[in-house]
């Protein structure tokens, strides 16, 4: 029961904090110089017009009216249309959602491959030379800039040894492994940004679980290391992690940005940027809308699964 | 002999050493590469071998030389020079925007962990949500709603990047504030009558000074990264400043005719932050605070 009322106060709580962020955006937004309408018709449009397109837009209505029909349109799945094409914002975000989770879910894969790896290694080889080595790896990965670590992965895999392709330009007409080698280069750069977060901390935890009781019991009962690396320690080691991915999800959305950038990858980073560009407001607010709602909705996954996970935080409150 | 050991000079320079000698190795490889980079970006200031707008500094794009060790842009600038020049500039607006985050995110953290109440609930659900919005979009969003005639000045970055820290800030210094307001001295301050501003500043910042300083640190190391990323995507410091993360920018396209010119800068960057990095691994060690990961 106890469960029940925890997840249900995260929820709501996730709910208020998503409603600040509308109220924080729209604010900031508002703060944004220069007249819409004039923007959208040019300088030479006539007063009419230009009042036309003002009352078309409810820019002639007060901003809390503006704030309240905004929220509600996009409460029912309303986004607006975008200033600079004219479109419907869903019809323009949708493919980009789909190729972005396409990529972040590559990633995804490739990072958990990244984090775990390296960090099994190191607490099974702790103190020696593998451990030392793989942790000044880690740590001027952790340093590189992921603007700087995309541009050389694409200088030696895409210039240097021209294996995969420099510019991830999907369309549709891609085939299925032209879009996956398309794909390779800015996953793996994700991949290894996030990952350089959650070795050092998966490490630190599974080191502490091989040393607890339980673990030592496992060892005297017989069982293979194998065995109790996997089926006992492993476990019980990646919950401290977890919260490191949901914060590496968060990290994942910024990421994108830079990586789709870096790449020309048709995605929802690089529609945020061209809407940042183009001051095309509706489109900013709904990706940065979205975006928000992503990283609420990880960091509630992630509660979720460490009450689920953890018995001990189930009966903490 | 007793004349020289109780030399007060030569007492301070033997207990600096004593000291130096025992922090931990990273802090030490830190220290080293961050006062290389200071000592550089003091000379950078003054002194570059060409000028850092200099355009016939050399033939274009003819690689590097040891007349130019980075090689030449397109349009035949030194970029060791602009990269020399732009030294100061990443180190100032770093320090500049986490000590405006830090001091706002301190503030405002440790009041509302000591006072709590309705305060402290309002100001948790809004640094929620703007902890909430990828901070890279926050930066940008805010870049764009300062409008054109502060777009790539020096203190619009500076303000961005202390606005985007402020929040996370505020909540280490708040669950610091909050632990150290059960202590004994803070309930003898309270009995002594002192006011909530004396007590959040006398009692309790002296006692979160070692969890501020890591996190002020961990803060530093990442700032050259987010100033580099907002120049790297055009909407940092205004062109011709050579701000790294725009020179990069600006020099990605030379990447098959001269990727030192990409590299250069960008091994500089990355020496910096590894720099930061050590140094704040080493000091979260000496202060005994675990260090905390993740933007």
């Amino acid at each position: 029961m106890s469960v029940f009322r925890l997840l249900a106060s995260r929820i709501l709580f996730s709910a208020l904090t998503l409603l600040l962020v509308s109220i924080l955006i729209f604010l900031i937004l508002e703060a944004l110089p220069g007249d819409v309408a004039t923007r959208i018709l040019g300088r030479d449009a006539t007063a009419k017009a230009l009042e036309v397109l003002r009352s078309q837009l409810h820019l002639d209505q007060p901003a809390l009216v503006r704030y309240f029909q905004w929220l509600g349109d996009f409460v029912r799945g309303d986004l607006g249309v975008s200033i600079a094409t004219g479109r419907p914002i869903g019809d323009v975000l949708g493919p980009r959602i789909v190729n972005t989770l396409l990529l972040s879910l590559f990633a995804f894969a490739i990072y958990l491959v990244l984090a775990l790896v390296p960090a099994i290694i190191q607490a099974t080889n702790r103190g020696k030379a593998v451990d030392n080595i793989l942790s000044v790896i880690t740590l001027v990965l952790l340093s590189l800039p992921d603007f700087l670590l995309a541009t050389m992965l694409l200088f030696l895999f895409a210039v240097a040894v021209p294996i995969l392709p420099a510019l991830a330009t999907i369309s549709e007409a891609s085939t299925w492994l032209e879009t996956l080698r398309a794909m390779v280069l800015p996953a793996v750069t994700l991949a290894i940004m996030m990952a350089v977060y959650a070795i050092r901390v998966l490490r630190d935890s599974l080191i502490e679980v091989l040393r607890s009781d339980y673990v030592r019991l496992a060892e005297l009962k017989g069982l293979r290391p194998r065995a109790v690396l996997f089926r006992h320690a492993l476990p019980n080691a990646i919950v401290p992690a977890l919260n490191v991915t949901a914060l590496n999800l968060g990290f994942l959305i910024g990421g994108v940005v830079i990586v789709e950038r870096v790449f020309s990858y048709p995605g929802f980073g690089t529609l945020l940027i061209d809407a940042l560009q183009l001051r095309d407001i509706p489109l900013i607010k709904a990706t940065v809308m979205i975006s928000a709602a992503v990283y609420v909705a990880a960091n509630l996954v992630a509660d979720v699964l460490a009450v689920l996970l953890q018995p001990r935080l189930r009966t903490s409150r | 002999m007793t004349m020289i050991t109780s030399n007060p000079a030569r007492q301070l320079f033997r207990f600096n050493a004593g000291y130096w000698r025992a922090t931990p190795g990273p802090f030490k490889v830190g220290a080293i590469i961050l006062a290389a980079h200071a000592l550089f970006a003091v000379i950078g200031t003054f002194w570059t071998p060409y000028g850092f707008a200099e355009m016939g500094a050399g033939l274009p794009l003819s690689g590097a030389s040891w007349q130019h060790p980075m090689g030449l842009d397109q349009i035949g600038r030194d970029v060791f020079s602009r990269f020399m020049h732009g030294a100061h500039i990443v180190l100032l607006l770093a320090f500049a925007g986490t000590m405006l985050g830090m001091v706002a995110g301190t503030t405002l953290g440790l009041i509302s962990g000591y006072v709590g109440g309705w305060f402290d609930e309002i100001t948790q659900r809004i640094v929620e949500a703007m902890i909430s919005i990828p901070f890279l979009a926050l930066a940008l969003v805010m870049i764009i709603a300062a409008g054109p005639t502060l777009a790539g000045e020096p203190v619009l970055i500076v303000f961005v990047v202390g606005l985007v820290y402020a929040p996370r800030i505020t909540r280490i210094a708040r669950a610091a504030a909050m632990e150290i307001a059960t202590r004994e001295y803070v309930a003898v301050a309270e009995l002594r009558g002192e006011g909530t501003w004396s007590i959040v500043f006398r009692e309790i910042l002296p006692n979160a000074a070692n969890v501020l300083l890591v996190e002020f640190s961990l803060r530093l190391s990442y700032a050259p990264i987010l100033i580099g990323a907002l120049g790297f995507l055009g909407f940092g410091i205004r062109p011709p400043t050579p701000e790294w993360g725009l020179m990069i920018s600006e020099n990605r396209n030379l990447l098959i005719a001269s990727p030192v010119t990409v590299f250069g800068p960008g091994l500089g960057l990355a020496s910096l932050v590894i720099g930061f990095n050590l140094f704040t691994d080493g000091l979260s060690r000496m202060l005994g605070q675990r260090p905390v990961m993740g933007a």
